[in-house]
């Protein structure tokens, strides 16, 4: 039952990638200007572009470059960039590996401290602690990420000199070193991310602290402490986890902004790079990692959410 | 600079030495801080130091600067874009980190150097014949690539190859196509064949694309430069190590990093809190910010960056003479420079050549005033009463100007649209499209360079598509000239055709304005490019 769920969803998984690189290829060759004129830029005249054009392959027929492209992937050769020729593995290798340390450092915070700040909240719902709890996240929510990490800068790094204002990582760096170089983006958006895990973890287990069988253990005399761990924690992990999962999938691909105030690179800075540069296979090579993460994670969250509820587990 | 200089230097005498450190420091931020000469004197003249005494110190000064270099330390330089396409195949190169990198690893035949002076770089010597239609080159010896094989004339022949024929991709294609042919004398010596003479033919040997790469390979960083590469990660960084055979002195610095930060804001603030010791493109909106901040110094070099605003003379209403007079004649030219620019750049007078280009700048051409009863009574002639301008961010400021224009059109009665379009995309979609856009230039290094690329008859890219034959024949006749008095009049000729005939609106030029951390010392007075022409690498040292 569960096996069929979970290869039905791969299967699905899968059919969203094709899709969405169908999408993605159609969208980058409607905006206007080709790889060609992009690269030779000011300086492109008819003659240079005709040569760039047919050394890229850009004088055949769109579809028939899907497909080449298509059948490239399905081989796993992501093939070379249009733009500087490098290959596309190269180019993506280090950049994934500094997105996943990125992402993976600030989940390591956030979620830890989301939870059970979300639970602490719960437990004493109405209380200075809550409200504070509430109102910062609220804060945190509708302040935009570009004004947090400017204003980081400013004061961290510019008046302080506390941290250094950018993530320009050297190959010889200790782990301490990298740690203090990537401070600034992590607490960026550690705030980020954390202020929606942390309510939804507060709003899931307040709603099922309503249920009749809460109101039983309640009448029963069991401590709110332990009805929350013990009951309402596994009836609410569901609509958690999936929160966690968007904001890691979004750690993955929608870091953007961050990467760009501070000067790290990753992944998502990449892919705009080459939409840019209209560089298709280095467009639809990072689209794919991106709608993979996101089928990947969700897959996990759902199971999850499954694993935890019995319900789901044995349905009727 | 409110500070004085003691007054008691009134002798011709007064040498860079003889000032107080502070003093020094006080000259030697003047010079590196992008002052003209006329200001440091004026400041002279202030605080009563004679003409002569103040020019001896600026001169000396400007020597202290450069005499003393110390060797060690590194450097990390921030560029304002970088991307996949990232290059160091010389012919491809199209951004300043390009130019950078190649200035590092490459060497080219023959280099600019200070105020545009040119050298022999690989190239020891190089003659033309008596007409300029050949060149004879002969190149240094004993000099090695970085993997130890030596460099010789097949080199050289291979590389300039690359630039030519069907086949080729190289963006100065068409600067190069005078060159007929580049033929191997002897192992050390080259000549090149001209299809029509060319004075100039040395200005183009030190472009950034014709850098001279290993015989058979396509850029794969092993030049003969003065730095190494030990890695190079496109859209991230490149980090180079100090070439211990170069065949000159051989770089001040052990290492550099050359990478970019593409958000302004985010550039100033890594140059200010000391992660880069030099940065490229500072916004005029920080300016302030860098010049109250301890220990960066803002470089700005007067150079002929030109704000354009292209009227293309082959659709309406650019093909009407009088509505372009119109738009010449409402650019508020002091208010942009002051305001927009905020000082740092100079009043352009619709011709693409500034005083930065020398001797071949017609300073005896009239200056267009702002004179709105004039642009009125154009317009009115024109019988246009609206139109529409294309505007990207393509260089700073420039979106400004056309705001303010379009605020002075209002006030004499004309309507102008303004529609904004972004960056990406532009020089394909736009430029040389839409009826009225915008343009910048990088600065060619001779004015002749500069007005054949955007004037000449029929050039690809002669943004406002305006085709005069006497300009064509000027374009080609002063490359033979050597008289400096009959080039200087066919000069003038050219920039006044341009000024009364072109399509062209040019109410401003911005000066280069780069950062550096104030012990970043030795960075050449080049204006043809960011932080000295981008040929800093070898020069630069921290003091």
């Amino acid at each position: 039952m569960m096996l069929n769920m979970v290869l039905r969803r791969i299967w699905i998984g899968l059919a969203t990638m094709v899709v969405v690189s169908v999408i993605v290829f159609i969208m980058t060759s409607i905006l206007p200007g080709d790889v060609a004129q992009i690269v030779l830029g000011q300086s492109a005249t008819p003659e240079t572009l005709a040569a760039l054009r047919a050394e890229l392959g850009l004088d055949q027929p769109a579809y028939i470059r899907y497909f080449l492209w298509l059948g490239d992937m399905a081989t796993g050769d992501l093939g070379t960039s249009k733009a500087g020729g490098a290959a596309i593995s190269d180019l993506i290798g280090g950049r994934f590996g500094n997105t996943m340390l990125m992402a993976g450092l600030v989940a390591a915070i956030s979620i830890p401290i989301s939870v059970i700040l979300g639970l602490w909240a719960a437990m004493h719902p109405g209380t200075w602690l809550d409200r504070t709890v509430t109102f910062g996240t609220l804060a945190t929510i509708s302040v935009p990420e570009f004004f947090i990490a400017t204003l980081m800068v400013l004061i961290l790094a510019v008046n302080l000199h506390l941290l250094p204002s950018t993530a320009l990582l050297r190959d010889d760096m200790t782990f301490f070193e990298l740690l203090r170089g990537l401070a600034m983006p992590i607490i960026t958006l550690v705030i980020v991310v954390s202020a929606q895990m942390i309510r939804m973890t507060r709003a899931g287990i307040l709603n099922v602290m309503n249920s009749p069988y809460i109101e039983m253990a309640i009448l029963k005399g069991v401590p709110r402490q332990r009805i929350i761990v013990r009951h309402a924690l596994f009836n609410a992990i569901g609509p958690i986890i999936n929160v966690i999962a968007l904001n890691l999938a979004y750690l993955v691909s929608g870091v953007v902004i961050v990467e760009t105030i501070f000067a790290y690179p990753g992944l998502a800075k990449l892919m705009i790079d080459g939409v840019q540069t209209r560089d298709l296979p280095l467009v639809q090579a990072c689209a794919m990692i991106f709608c993979g993460t996101y089928v990947i994670l969700i897959l996990i969250a759902d199971v999850g959410s499954i694993v935890s509820n019995p319900r789901l587990r044995h349905p009727k | 600079m409110k500070d004085k200089l003691t007054p008691q230097h009134t002798l011709g005498e007064l040498k860079f030495s003889d000032l107080s450190p502070y003093e020094k420091g006080l000259v030697q931020k003047a010079v590196k801080g992008g002052f003209t000469r006329r200001d440091v004197l004026k400041l002279m003249a202030v605080t009563g130091v004679s003409v002569a005494a103040a020019q001896n110190l600026l001169f000396t000064g400007n020597e202290a600067l450069a005499a003393t270099p110390q060797k060690g330390g590194s450097i990390r330089m921030a560029s304002n874009l970088h991307g996949p396409d990232d290059q160091l195949d010389p012919p491809l190169f199209t951004s300043t980190i390009d130019y950078t990198r190649g200035r590092a690893v490459y060497n080219g035949l023959i280099q600019h150097r200070d105020n545009l002076s040119l050298e022999g770089e690989l190239a020891e010597t190089f003659e033309p014949n008596a007409d300029a239609s050949e060149w004879n080159l002969k190149l240094r010896k004993g000099v090695v690539f970085h993997d130890g094989s030596p460099f010789t004339a097949d080199d050289v022949i291979y590389s300039m190859n690359r630039h030519m024929g069907e086949e080729s991709k190289s963006v100065v294609k068409s600067v190069l196509a005078s060159i007929q042919e580049w033929k191997k004398v002897n192992s050390h010596e080259v000549q090149c064949i001209l299809n029509t003479p060319n004075a100039d033919l040395p200005v183009l040997l030190g472009l950034f694309q014709t850098k001279i790469v290993k015989n058979g390979t396509t850029g794969d960083g092993i030049g003969t430069g003065p730095f190494t590469m030990e890695s190079f990660e496109p859209g991230v960084k490149s980090v180079h190590k100090r070439n211990e055979n170069y065949w000159r002195d051989g770089p001040n610095l052990d290492a550099l990093e050359i990478t970019a930060i593409t958000d302004p804001v985010a550039r100033v603030n890594a140059l200010i809190a000391g992660d880069v010791q030099m940065s490229t493109q500072i916004d005029p909106k920080a300016f302030r910010q860098v010049e109250s901040a301890e220990g960066v110094t803002l470089l700005s070099t007067p150079a002929a960056l030109q704000l354009g605003i292209c009227a293309l003379k082959n659709a309406e209403p650019g093909s009407n003479d009088d509505f372009v007079k119109g738009l010449q004649y409402i650019q508020d030219r002091e208010r942009i420079v002051k305001r927009i620019l905020k000082g740092k750049g100079t009043v352009a007078n619709d011709t693409p050549i500034s005083a930065a280009h020398g001797a071949d700048h017609c300073h005896e051409l009239p200056q267009r005033p702002f004179d709105p009863d004039q642009a009125k009574h154009y317009f009115e002639k024109s019988g246009y009463s609206s139109a529409e301008v294309f505007v990207a961010p393509v260089t700073s400021g420039i979106e400004d100007a056309v705001l303010l224009m379009q605020a002075n059109c209002a006030k004499i009665g004309f309507d102008l649209k303004v529609t904004k379009v972004p960056t990406d995309g532009y020089w394909g979609a736009v430029w040389m499209r839409e009826p009225i856009n915008v343009v910048t230039w990088n600065m060619r290094p001779t004015a002749q360079s500069q007005m054949a690329i955007q004037f000449g008859p029929g050039a690809a890219w002669n943004d406002t598509y305006w085709n005069n034959e006497r300009m064509g024949v000027l374009l080609q006749e002063v490359l033979s000239v050597t008289d400096p008095a009959v080039r200087h009049e066919m000069m003038c000729e050219m920039q006044t055709l341009i000024h009364e005939g072109s399509g062209m609106v040019i109410p401003a030029f911005s000066n280069i304005n780069d950062g550096t951390a104030d012990n970043v010392m030795g960075i050449p007075n080049v204006p043809t490019g960011q932080l000295g022409g981008n040929e800093w690498p070898e020069f630069v040292w921290l003091a």
